[in-house]
């Protein structure tokens, strides 16, 4: 909403034929929009509607309804209840393992005076970053992008208190039924909070998880000739300033069974270690992949937005692509993949069952 | 933009969009068919069973390490419906020679595997072999089955199948578990000679390059060369209000799972014939519910607060419009009469030309968009390529600009509902 003249900022952008959307992770909120035409009108009513709040509780009873409605969609989600499961299997205290749109219940309680608390500590200068991709001339953009800051810097430092998180895990197995045509299952192994040099650490792992379960992998080509998964296995490292955590996602009738081939898996690797040949081949796929994700200005700017919020320099994968080494990786795998660490979360199908 | 278009062969064309915006390249290898039920499983698992080996990479394992070795190429397969054909893609995206760490023309070697996955399958005594076919049939069978997990998609296409009483365009593209049973060794591999020795195929290559480099390594390929001359059948996917019945009372269907957020879907049949009524539509369309500044959005979510999704979407070579929502349950009534509501308004011309021009401007964005994404801009064209209808990007903006209200409030008023589909939670709830 804009202060002046009471119309929705969406409908502006909109109107001036740009994609505008808004979106909060479990660390920051982003505010983008996507244009071909009318750039710079745009820049106008972008920076006017995010440095300018305007809350009522007429605007907020309206959107609480429509967010309600979108808890609403989550909680049909079979994969959002996954996964909010397995961060409360690793997590007590980090609010990680809290829903990002809250509750019906929690936000019952918003009214103005939270809101512009919120925006009056954390919509400061000092905490913004702003990541523009396109073809025009950095230096005019900039030049741009100044005159239209009107925030002034804030004189509050914002601290940030967390309760102590342990080490360990909160528990080792979830179980849910709900609507799916098979189980999906989400194994999760609890991290250190980040330190180091966190670019070679998630290629160590993009690579591992590659060699291990990946595509040309030995237990992908068993697990699906035994008709035990028909779908690839997906993984990820997934980390930010307080936490960090290894995923691995599928679908599978005997989500068990495929759970206990994964852990073997890995323990033959911990013990034979990688070859050569598919470390070499996993690093060309990765790097070709890496060169991909720079096709699409969208991408490119919410990957180095991200990247900033973890102190990393984008380019700085090509660095470490050049220098990982076999033993590098081996060091990770022997680090993250501890079973003492793990936890799994299962969704099943409301006519099956518990064993 | 299409650089050049090349017939290969009779029935087989080849189109080279050359570009040098990404650091990619795009294959696309697509063979074209008439959507039927008795055909329409067997389709959906042709792909599965041709990425299970090649002549020259007989495992799937095989395809896998090489496309690594590829810098990480995908190959992708996928099963859509344009209009009443069913369309089976495969695709390849690598990096540009230009990325290659040592200069290599990885082009070749994607161009070749894709063509020996796609038409020079892995085959013993004539057959594909039954453990693949055994091991495929379940895959697919899941992915029937995982319709149901996005209740969205899920509503979206019992409405189609009900609206086209399970003809033609109401299929679903990967078929149906009956059909998948009955399925054989010999049916499927009988069935997918005669698919590449008689259907429509057409191969686009998008990216950075010579022609004459694409040409001759295709001219080279022995696969291609083995490829025969044909008279394709398909059909021409122009929108036609010829054979479509009016419906007098709309069906209502509803269905009853156990889900919090119901999801309301509304299918129109479009009886325009205005000579422009392809662009018209859009421009209705956006108007009616396609974004933030539609009708649908506004009035349903903005105003309303029923739903957190509501769009409409308007199926061009089938001439129709579908609406679908997300919404509280006990709404039904009141959503279903706020979305009815929004269509008599534009009925009544109750829009302005300050609506209008927001319309156009955005739909013009996304038709300049169409050239900076590969996948989007082959769909483009080839979706030409099936109406028959030749247009360029420039074109396409000067018809939507020619839109004017009263063919807007023309286009709408031929509209007609003809089923209404709602997912709904259990009774006790």
């Amino acid at each position: 909403m804009n202060k002046d003249l009471g119309i929705n900022a969406l409908d502006t952008l909109t109107n001036l034929g740009v994609d505008a959307n808004a979106y909060t992770t479990n660390t920051y909120t982003t505010y983008l929009y996507q244009a071909t035409d009318n750039f710079y009108e745009a820049l106008d009513e972008f920076m006017d509607y995010v440095q300018n709040p305007y809350y009522t509780e007429e605007n907020i009873n309206k959107e609480r309804g429509i967010i309600e409605q979108e808890i609403s969609m989550y909680d049909d989600d079979p994969g959002q209840a996954l996964y909010m499961n397995l961060l409360r299997l690793l997590y007590h205290n980090n609010p990680i393992n809290i829903d990002i749109a809250g509750t019906k219940e929690s936000i019952s309680k918003i009214d103005e005076k939270v809101l512009y608390q919120i925006y009056n500590n954390f919509y400061v200068p000092e905490n913004m970053v702003i990541v523009a991709c396109g073809d025009f001339e950095p230096q005019e953009l900039l030049e741009n992008i100044k005159k239209r800051i009107t925030l002034n810097p804030s004189n509050n430092k914002i601290t940030r208190v967390y309760d102590e998180e342990p080490d360990t895990i909160v528990d080792k197995k979830a179980l849910r039924t709900m609507e799916v045509s098979i189980p999906i299952f989400m194994i999760g192994y609890k991290d250190k909070i980040p330190t180091g040099n966190m670019v070679k650490k998630y290629l160590a792992l993009d690579i591992l998880g590659e060699i291990i379960m990946g595509k040309s992998s030995k237990l992908f080509k068993r697990l699906y000739d035994e008709k035990l998964i028909t779908t690839s296995l997906s993984f990820d490292y997934e980390y930010a300033r307080t936490f960090s955590h290894f995923i691995i996602q599928g679908a599978s009738e005997e989500p068990d069974k495929v759970i206990e081939e994964i852990k073997n898996e890995i323990e033959f690797f911990k013990a034979r270690g990688i070859s050569d040949e598919d470390f070499e081949r996993t690093k060309k796929k990765l790097y070709g992949e890496y060169v991909k994700d720079f096709n699409d200005p969208d991408i490119i700017a919410s990957g180095v937005l991200a990247d900033y919020f973890n102190d990393i320099n984008t380019f700085s994968f090509f660095e470490e692509f050049d220098c990982i080494r076999k033993e590098d990786v081996m060091a990770v795998l022997k680090e993250v993949f501890d079973e003492n660490k793990k936890a799994v979360s299962i969704v099943k199908g409301n006519d099956i069952e518990e064993e | 933009m299409i650089d050049k278009k090349i017939e290969l062969k009779p029935g087989i064309k080849l189109n080279l969009i050359k570009t040098d915006i990404f650091k990619t390249n795009l294959i696309s290898i697509i063979i074209t068919t008439p959507l039927k039920k008795k055909n329409v499983t067997k389709n959906a698992l042709i792909p599965f069973l041709l990425k299970r080996g090649s002549k020259n990479f007989p495992t799937n394992e095989d395809i896998s390490k090489r496309l690594e070795e590829l810098y990480g190429t995908s190959l992708n397969c996928g099963i859509d419906k344009v209009g009443d054909n069913q369309i089976i893609k495969f695709v390849a995206e690598s990096i540009d020679n230009n990325y290659t760490l040592n200069g290599e023309d990885i082009i070749k070697d994607v161009l070749d595997l894709l063509i020996d996955v796609t038409f020079n399958p892995y085959m013993e005594n004539g057959k594909f072999k039954e453990s693949a076919l055994e091991t495929e049939k379940e895959h697919l069978r899941t992915l029937i089955d995982s319709k149901i997990n996005n209740k969205d998609f899920y509503a979206y296409n019992k409405c189609l199948e009900n609206m086209f009483e399970f003809n033609g365009y109401g299929l679903y593209r990967y078929g149906y578990i009956e059909d998948l049973e009955k399925i054989t060794i010999e049916d499927i591999s009988e069935y997918y000679f005669e698919l590449i020795k008689t259907s429509k195929i057409d191969i686009y290559v998008s990216g950075n390059f010579e022609n004459n480099h694409i040409e001759e390594i295709l001219m080279k390929n022995e696969v291609l060369k083995k490829l025969e001359p044909r008279d394709p059948e398909y059909n021409v996917a122009v929108p036609s209000t010829e054979n479509v019945k009016k419906v007098e009372n709309p069906k209502e269907i509803q269905e009853r799972m156990d889900i919090n957020q119901g999801k309301l879907v509304i299918g129109y049949n479009v009886f325009d014939n205005q000579p422009n009524s392809r662009n018209i539509g859009i421009v209705f369309n956006s108007i009616f519910g396609d974004g933030a500044s539609s009708m649908l959005f506004q009035n349903v979510r903005e105003k309303s607060g029923l739903a957190y999704t509501v769009r409409s979407g308007f199926i061009k070579p089938k001439n129709v419009i579908i609406v679908n929502s997300g919404i509280e349950i006990e709404n039904y009534e009141k959503a279903l009469e706020i979305i009815k509501e929004q269509l008599e308004n534009i009925k009544k011309g109750k829009f302005s030309d300050k609506d209008i021009e927001n319309a156009k401007t955005y739909i013009i964005s996304g038709i300049k968009n169409i050239e900076s994404e590969q996948d989007t801009e082959v769909v483009f064209y080839m979706g030409q390529e099936l109406s028959g209808n030749y247009f360029s990007v420039q074109d396409y903006i000067k018809n939507i600009n020619s839109v004017k209200k009263e063919e807007i409030v023309e286009f709408a008023k031929s509209l007609q509902i003809n089923t209404i589909y709602f997912l709904t939670g259990l009774e006790n709830n």
